[in-house]
């Protein structure tokens, strides 16, 4: 799997008299099992280019092809199968349904995939034993530190096996510790099951352990090196 | 078996739907609780005036039933016409034996009527002067067991009388006192003979106790030298004759009636007889349907404020609902479920509620109180009974829930609007 991204650009506020333009004709390309960090300063456009590549906002003009399908001429209804199927996303919020707990976090977005009730209680175990979450998946997110909230997310986000996983900011809520702890998940999943990690951050601890770091400055790429 | 696992898993992510939609009800307690308990008791408030009211008219038609129409009437047609004293049912005795035979008759009562007046030493007044076999009409009206002083009509004794109160008092009458009833007899004469009063009734109708009273029937069909009867009220069984809208028992009895009567005569179910009385059936659906209408809508705008809140609120959540890949179609129907279950919940408690209180008022019943003397004239009871049947309680939950289900509507259209990331750059 592949992610090539070609002459993409973002503007907001088109029509107005003063457009941002958030992205300005970017070409990228990210291969299967990468582990990339996106930094740049506040306002560079990080989280617009994350969502673009996760299929939640459409691009201005250019192309995203993954696999060489261009996500961008998907309609509605295909672009949300294929974050449901093939994106995970974790949130700077985590961003966890609060009435359910953290297991039923995890099988809600295996059950989205119509996947029966004994899988996705196996597979979603599974993965809270992997983030260590094995003794608390019964808690739901309020009873859980932001941690191991966070955790949860990185459960939920790798529960329907997509092709590679948003994370914005996915430790700006958190401490040292906690940041760590996460990185050594992320990090072993990439490892162990190739799944591509696609990251924003403005912390530098997060960006020493990436393999690839790519730097963003006002919507343009200014460097792209790997580590 | 394919096709058998989608199928339940399909079931499973509806379920999972609903669960998740319940949970989200009860993330305001305070919220959801303070709307279930305003639905809880308008609903018992709107039920009970509904029972109230349907309790009203039931009293009003089974006391006409019960003292005015009977379930079937009849009469000569030109006697209804041109109530003429000669005017008499043409061959009763096909009549009689055929009543005899329905088993559904419970009594029935011939009468000689003859509009006349009643004058004591004091005032006079026209009246109808209802000649009636003391037994007969006792099994057909309650009269026997209204009587307020005295007794009803006896057997034996010249010329007794039974009055109603309101005439007793209009005439200044107690026990004993002496009446003289004078009417046209078969000829066009006057007649007349002087009565005593045997007893004082009354009835839950004023305007009929200012129309009525009753005299033994020979002596009555002897003074107007009348071969024959005016009218034949008849009375079915309870079981028989439905429940007080339905007149679909006297309808029946009617058609028997016909076949073997003389075409001459009329004979009439008691809709017929008090067209009135229909209109007050049709009448009472609308009047609990406004009053419906008026809670259903005030609940409605209620709900929708608050699935407003409780849906704008969570934005954001919807926003992240739809990236991870929820199709609009199932967070509209997580939106609807939410407020649904809201529907069902508070109409399920509020009916409960309701089903109480109406028990316990069919029990002890409303005393009227001072409203009794106005709504005597209708030939309402001093004590009210509510009644609501069970497909009316059923016909209300549905109102309620689709009602609740309506009003989640419009907040689930702002969020379907939505892309996720304008969903999730939502900021509270
Ligand atoms: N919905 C929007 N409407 C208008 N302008 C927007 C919108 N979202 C982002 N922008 C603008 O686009 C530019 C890029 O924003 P973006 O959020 O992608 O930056 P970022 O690199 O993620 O910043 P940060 O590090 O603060 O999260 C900014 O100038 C921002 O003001
Ligand atoms: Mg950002």
């Amino acid at each position: 799997m592949s992610i090539e991204i070609s002459q993409l650009s973002k503007t907001y506020n088109q029509e107005s008299d003063f457009p941002v333009h958030a992205v300005k004709s970017l070409d990228l390309t990210i291969e299967q099992g990468e582990f990339v960090a996106v930094m740049g300063p506040s306002g560079s456009g990080k989280t617009t280019l994350l969502n673009m590549i996760g299929g939640i906002d459409t691009p201005t003009s250019g192309s995203v092809l993954i696999d060489s399908e261009n996500i961008c001429e998907l309609d509605d209804k295909a672009l949300i199968a294929f974050r449901r199927d093939h994106v995970g996303f974790i949130f700077q919020d985590y961003s966890l349904l609060p009435v359910l707990t953290a297991l039923e976090n995890v099988e809600f977005v295996m059950q989205l995939q119509g996947l029966s009730e004994k899988v996705c209680r196996a597979r979603a175990s599974e993965l809270l034993t992997m983030v260590g979450l094995g003794e608390q998946m019964h808690k739901v997110p309020s009873k859980l530190s932001g941690g191991q909230q966070q955790r949860v997310a990185v459960a939920r986000a790798l529960a329907p096996r997509p092709r590679f996983v948003m994370a914005d900011e996915p430790t700006a809520n958190l401490d040292a510790k906690s940041t760590s702890e996460l990185l050594d998940i992320m990090q072993s999943l990439n490892e162990k099951e190739g799944t591509t990690f696609i990251f924003s951050t403005h912390d530098q601890r997060v960006i020493k352990r990436a393999k690839r770091v790519i730097v963003f400055e006002d919507g343009k790429l200014t460097e792209d090196k790997q580590q | 078996m394919g096709n058998n696992s989608q199928v339940a898993r399909k079931k499973a992510m509806t379920a999972q739907i609903v669960k998740l939609a319940w949970r989200n009800l009860w993330r305001n307690k305070i919220r959801t609780g303070i709307m279930l308990a305003s639905m809880v008791f308008g609903l018992m408030g709107v039920v009970t005036m509904m029972g109230f009211l349907s309790g009203m008219y039931v009293s009003m038609i089974d006391n006409a039933i019960a003292w005015q129409t009977s379930h079937v009437q009849v009469q000569n047609k030109r006697y209804l016409e041109d109530p003429d004293i000669n005017e008499v049912i043409v061959n009763p005795a096909a009549l009689y034996s055929e009543l005899d035979r329905l088993p559904q008759v419970s009594a029935y009562s011939a009468r000689v009527v003859a509009d006349g007046m009643v004058a004591s030493a004091r005032a006079n007044r026209g009246i109808r002067i209802n000649g009636v076999n003391v037994t007969d009409e006792a099994a057909v009206t309650p009269i026997a067991a209204h009587i307020e002083q005295g007794t009803w009509l006896p057997e034996t004794g010249r010329y007794p009388v039974v009055v109603s109160q309101k005439t007793a008092e209009r005439l200044r009458l107690s026990l004993g006192s002496k009446v003289v009833l004078t009417f046209s007899d078969v000829n066009k004469d006057v007649t007349g003979a002087a009565f005593r009063v045997r007893g004082i009734y009354r009835s839950p109708s004023s305007s009929f106790d200012d129309a009525n009273l009753y005299v033994r029937q020979q002596e009555l069909s002897k003074l107007a030298g009348v071969e024959g009867v005016h009218e034949i009220a008849v009375l079915l069984d309870a079981s028989q004759s439905g429940d007080s809208f339905d007149n679909q028992g006297a309808e029946l009895v009617a058609q028997a009636l016909m076949k073997v009567s003389s075409t001459q005569n009329q004979i009439r179910d008691w809709q017929q007889v008090q067209p009135m009385l229909a209109t007050i059936i049709s009448q009472m659906g609308v009047s609990n349907g406004v009053i419906l209408l008026i809670f259903v809508t005030a609940m409605g705008f209620g709900i929708i404020n608050i699935m407003l809140m409780s849906v704008f609120e969570r934005t954001r959540e919807f926003g992240v609902l739809m990236a991870v890949g929820m199709v609009k179609s199932k967070v509209f129907l997580l939106i609807l479920l939410e407020s649904c279950l809201l529907g069902v919940t508070g109409a399920a408690l509020g009916l409960l509620g309701s089903f109480a209180v109406i028990a316990l008022l069919g029990q002890t019943g409303i005393p009227l109180g001072s409203m009794s003397e106005g709504l005597g004239a209708f030939g309402v009871d001093t004590t009210l009974y509510p009644v609501l049947k069970t497909g009316e309680y059923f016909g209300v939950f549905l109102i309620v829930v689709v009602a609740s289900m309506l009003a989640s509507l419009y907040p689930a259209r702002q969020i379907l609007k939505l892309r996720p990331v304008d969903a999730m750059s939502h900021k509270h």
